[in-house]
């Protein structure tokens, strides 16, 4: 399955290097209010993905005939001021965390400090997580689950 | 308004969103694997950081398609750059340079500053554009729509102030 991901991966990579949304000057411009182009693209998104998810969970199997398991995120204190936090970084870098990664395939020198911060940020997170529990009142960790 | 990437046109938003769709759809059909990048920001944390949050069995078993995936990203971008003119390591960054107008140093910690928000704030919050954005609005999720809501905001808010207040 491995080639499938770096396949799908790549399609994804693709679009998003030539949609704008893993641009600069666009992120930028959707935040400002002065260009549609992001909103088009998250918004046609959501809505064709929408009826997909409805209609896959609806039959209950894959395509290989496997049950369809969809794990859903957790609603916690942690949701609204993590997304905020997320929403400045996103400003100031002008990337997301895909585009990040599109980004530095581009050629864009500056995204590997972007990659760099985020991996930082996120070995924070996971370092700091037991103090974290507490104040944001984040679910306990599942040591030896076999989920996926 | 051209992208940076070798001035290129940028393709309708429409065929990016159905593209996007089409991408999620066929993880989640083909392969029941829920659409989420930051996710993946974990999966590389654990393979060098011991602690239990990296080495729980919900990051380990990701790692199999998540890691694929993120090389797909930057191979996704370097074939788009490839096709389009060719693939040429730049610092170049748009209206940032015209109007923040760091240096390359100035530019490095700038957007580290910008990424440590992203990893960290990602992760707080269990997703991000994709994972929050995409597949959890998609699916009707009440977490996503608030998290959604919440990046929106604190990007409107920071581009606002830095483009229209700071570096006016």
């Amino acid at each position: 399955m491995r080639p499938l991901y770096l396949v799908l991966g790549s399609i994804f990579g693709f679009v998003l290097s030539r949609s704008g949304a893993a641009d600069y000057n666009y992120i930028q411009s959707m935040f400002l209010f002065e260009r549609f182009q992001l909103y088009g693209i998250i918004g046609t998104a959501v809505v064709l993905t929408a009826p997909g998810l409805w209609l896959i969970q609806r039959r209950g199997r894959t395509a290989l005939g496997a049950p369809v398991q969809v794990e859903l995120k957790p609603m916690t204190r942690g949701t609204i001021v993590g997304s905020v936090l997320f929403g400045i970084g996103w400003s100031i870098a002008g990337m997301c965390p895909g585009p990040i990664l599109v980004n530095i395939g581009e050629g864009k020198i500056y995204a590997l400090a972007a990659l760099a911060g985020a991996l930082t940020g996120a070995g924070l997170f996971g370092t700091l997580y037991t103090r974290l529990q507490g104040a944001f009142d984040l679910p306990l960790l599942e040591v030896g689950s076999t989920g996926k | 308004m051209n992208l940076i990437l070798n001035d290129l046109r940028p393709i309708h938003w429409a065929l990016a969103g159905a593209g996007i769709a089409a991408t999620t759809l066929v993880l989640l059909f083909g392969a029941n694997r829920r659409l989420g990048i930051s996710t993946g920001l974990e999966d590389v944390c654990s393979l060098v950081l011991p602690g239990p949050y990296f080495q729980r069995g919900a990051i380990r078993s990701g790692r199999e398609w998540r890691l694929p995936f993120l090389a797909g990203l930057v191979l996704g971008g370097f074939l788009s750059a490839i096709l389009s003119g060719g693939w040429t390591p730049t610092w170049s960054l748009g209206m940032f340079d015209s109007v923040i107008g760091l240096g390359p140093v100035g530019k490095l910690v700038w957007m580290f500053v910008g990424g440590l928000l992203i990893g960290f704030g990602t992760r707080l919050a269990n997703g991000c554009t994709s994972g929050h954005g995409i597949f959890g609005l998609a699916n009707f999720e009440l977490p996503s729509l608030v998290a959604t809501l919440s990046f929106m905001a604190g990007g409107i808010v920071t581009t606002q102030l830095l483009y229209r207040v700071v570096f006016q």
